[in-house]
């Protein structure tokens, strides 16, 4: 028999019993469906972050750091021990395609007071090249003396009425003393980099920062946790990247003075949104996956509809196995009604999917995406399952014994 | 009426010579284990000449039925040989049977059994679709037949949109599309009127004259009298063949 024949004869038998068989693609509808929001929804937070990271750090550049290896789920640890030495920036600052080298050297403040306001928590104030800053500015001017201080957007809001350029803050280090600073300038946007868990509430100059190391050459020098190394192209970053890396790796204080289990990172932005990809990735496949159940449910749906099918149809199968038909015949019949089901589900599925995902992408506010490799994966899931669930049933009606079927009313 | 006969002649290629047996049974035996045995049929021993007609008559649970399904190729003897059209049915496997009845044999059942959602055409051509790869000349085959058969304008219609003697023309056209050895006919008036009844037979009569094989089972004395003969059939065994034919 050929399939353009058994396809005709199903698609009468779905078109003949149509409330049924959209009942029963329903399953592989909200299956696929399910999944396809998913991938739409995990793909959009995933470019929405890209963004987000892309557009604050438009500048080509890498943030080195430290990490401890193999920490299991979620990636590696970022460690803050200071081992990038004042020789190391310096050495770093002489390779090729390097525009400059900021160390972000991170004091920890407990308090911020302004007036008799104050703030009480943890926050970030990082000493660092007031180059980095260049371009962030809102307001005012980088700092130049030792109690200027330069203070993001939302630290400036802490107080009630907000902090303005020219007004007075003091900050109460951890376990350290209190320094009063003037305000010169605001920055909008973060530049990127340090410790995300606690909040930056400042950027003041370098000369504050009083973290030292003993080198290897037996100096005694300032020494960082984590350092932005600009690159002077974006064409030229994957090269500067590699010469950075080598450097630290090999030659550097940094190489010497970390521990046996750490490693000595460069990330540039699309390394941190790889590696924040992968991270989403995993969780929406591991949501993406649970929405899948849906599907193994929509197959038990089918075949439970099929086995009904063949039940109702017994004596349809015993007249056209009276008039000629095989075993086979009849088993592709079914399956092919079967396949049918399972593609029209996952069409159907794919299209409620990447509907409902884009409302919510958009409502959201994310970039819609289209998970093509998904929408193949989800048709081709649906086609499985549609001749998984009618091998059994095809069987059953294979067996049927014509002449009692015949008796069959 | 007769000039119409010639369209239901068999094709030159399956012309076969008036002594050549379609159908040969050889001392069928079949048993049913049904709390205690029941023999079905009992030594029962039947040829078919090529081009004849023949009747099946017996009271019910006489066998015809078991008759029908073994010259059919749906069952197969406890005992004895089955030859239909030149092939021993006894040794053939199941597919091998079904290309058989596809092939060889046209069935007309008294219940019509056409496929409910297919239409007048597509169940003619149905035969077709298991054993014959042409696509080409189908559709023109059908209508050519269901013309013939009268419903010439309800090609496209579904059984429930016909009456049982329309269904029945339906099922001969059927029968008929992939010029069968010989055509099974299991009760063909019973679930019809007198009138409707007698225009199938003359349907029956028609095909005979041109010289298909048939064998027909029925309980009604004026059906089986269209026939050349009568085997009467009682607890499985013959109990007489009466010569019927000549009166037409």
């Amino acid at each position: 028999m050929k399939l353009t024949e058994s396809f005709r004869i199903s698609w009468r038998a779905i078109t003949g019993h149509k409330l049924r068989s959209s009942l029963t693609t329903l399953g592989i509808i909200i299956g696929v469906g399910a999944v396809i929001v998913f991938m739409v929804l995990g793909g959009a937070f995933e470019a929405n972050i890209a963004q987000d990271i892309r557009e604050g750090n438009d500048e080509p550049g890498m943030w080195v750091n430290t990490q401890q290896e193999s920490s299991g789920f979620g990636g590696s640890q970022i460690l803050t021990n200071p081992i990038y030495t004042e020789s190391d920036v310096a050495a770093l600052e002489s390779i090729d395609g390097v525009d400059f080298v900021a160390p972000e050297a991170n004091k920890r403040a407990i308090q911020l007071r302004h007036g008799d306001q104050q703030q009480t928590g943890q926050f970030n104030i990082q000493a660092t090249d007031p180059q980095r800053l260049d371009g962030d500015l809102s307001a005012g001017e980088l700092f130049e003396a030792d109690d200027e201080i330069v203070l993001p957007a939302d630290a400036a809001d802490i107080v009630d009425g907000g902090l303005a350029v020219g007004d007075e803050v003091q900050i109460n280090y951890d376990g350290g003393p209190t320094k009063t600073f003037t305000v010169v300038g605001i920055v909008e946007e973060s530049p990127g980099g340090g410790n995300n868990r606690i909040p930056t509430a400042g950027y003041i100059s370098l000369d504050n920062y009083g973290t030292t190391v003993e080198t290897p050459d037996g100096d005694t020098e300032n020494a960082y946790a984590s350092m932005i190394v600009a690159a002077e192209s974006t064409d030229t970053l994957d090269e500067t990247q590699q010469s950075v890396l080598e450097y630290l790796q090999t030659d550097s204080d940094a190489a010497q003075l970390k521990g046996d289990d750490q490693v000595i990172k460069a990330q540039t932005v699309d390394d941190a949104v790889d590696q924040i990809g992968d991270i989403i990735d995993q969780f929406t496949f591991l949501i993406g996956g649970i929405a899948a159940i849906s599907l193994v449910v929509g197959s038990i749906g089918i075949a439970n509809i099929m086995i009904v099918s063949v039940t109702e149809r017994t004596r349809e199968i015993g007249i056209m196995k009276a008039i000629g038909a095989r075993k086979r015949d009849i088993i592709q019949l079914f399956i092919v009604e079967a396949l049918i089901l399972g593609v029209i589900g996952a069409i159907i599925g794919v299209a409620v999917g990447l509907g409902i995902g884009y409302l919510g992408a958009t409502g959201i506010g994310w970039p819609m995406v289209y998970p093509v490799d998904w929408i193949a994966i989800a048709v081709v899931i649906g086609m499985t399952v549609g001749v998984l669930s009618g091998l059994y049933p095809a069987w059953r009606g294979a067996r049927v014994d014509p002449i009692e079927a015949l008796r069959h009313e | 009426m007769r000039h119409e006969v010639v369209w239901m002649a068999v094709t030159e290629t399956s012309q076969q010579s008036p002594s050549a047996t379609t159908v040969e049974l050889q001392d069928v035996r079949r048993t049913y284990h049904l709390g205690e045995p029941v023999h079905a049929l009992d030594g029962v021993s039947i040829s078919l000449p090529a081009g004849s007609f023949t009747a099946v008559m017996g009271p019910s649970g006489s066998g015809k039925s078991t008759l029908m399904n073994m010259v059919g190729c749906l069952d197969t003897p406890d005992e004895g040989d089955v030859t239909v059209a030149g092939q021993d049915v006894t040794v053939l496997s199941g597919n091998e049977r079904a290309k058989l009845r596809g092939t060889e044999l046209g069935f007309i059942f008294q219940q019509f059994n056409l496929m409910p959602r297919l239409t007048a055409a597509e169940n003619v051509t149905m035969p077709l679709v298991f054993h014959n790869d042409l696509d080409d000349g189908r559709r023109q085959r059908a209508e050519t037949l269901l013309e013939r058969v009268g419903l010439g304008d309800r090609l496209d219609h579904t059984p429930p949109e016909l009456s049982g003697g329309q269904r029945q023309r339906v099922a001969i056209a059927r029968a008929l599309v992939n010029e069968p050895s010989l055509v099974l006919a299991d009760e063909p008036t019973g679930n019809l009127d007198t009138d409707t009844g007698a225009e199938i037979m003359e349907l029956f009569e028609q095909l005979h004259e041109a010289g298909r094989t048939i064998l027909m089972v029925t309980h009604e004395r004026h059906i089986a009298e269209h026939a050349d003969r009568i085997i009467h059939l009682v607890d499985g065994q013959i109990e007489e063949i009466e010569q019927v034919g000549g009166e037409r």
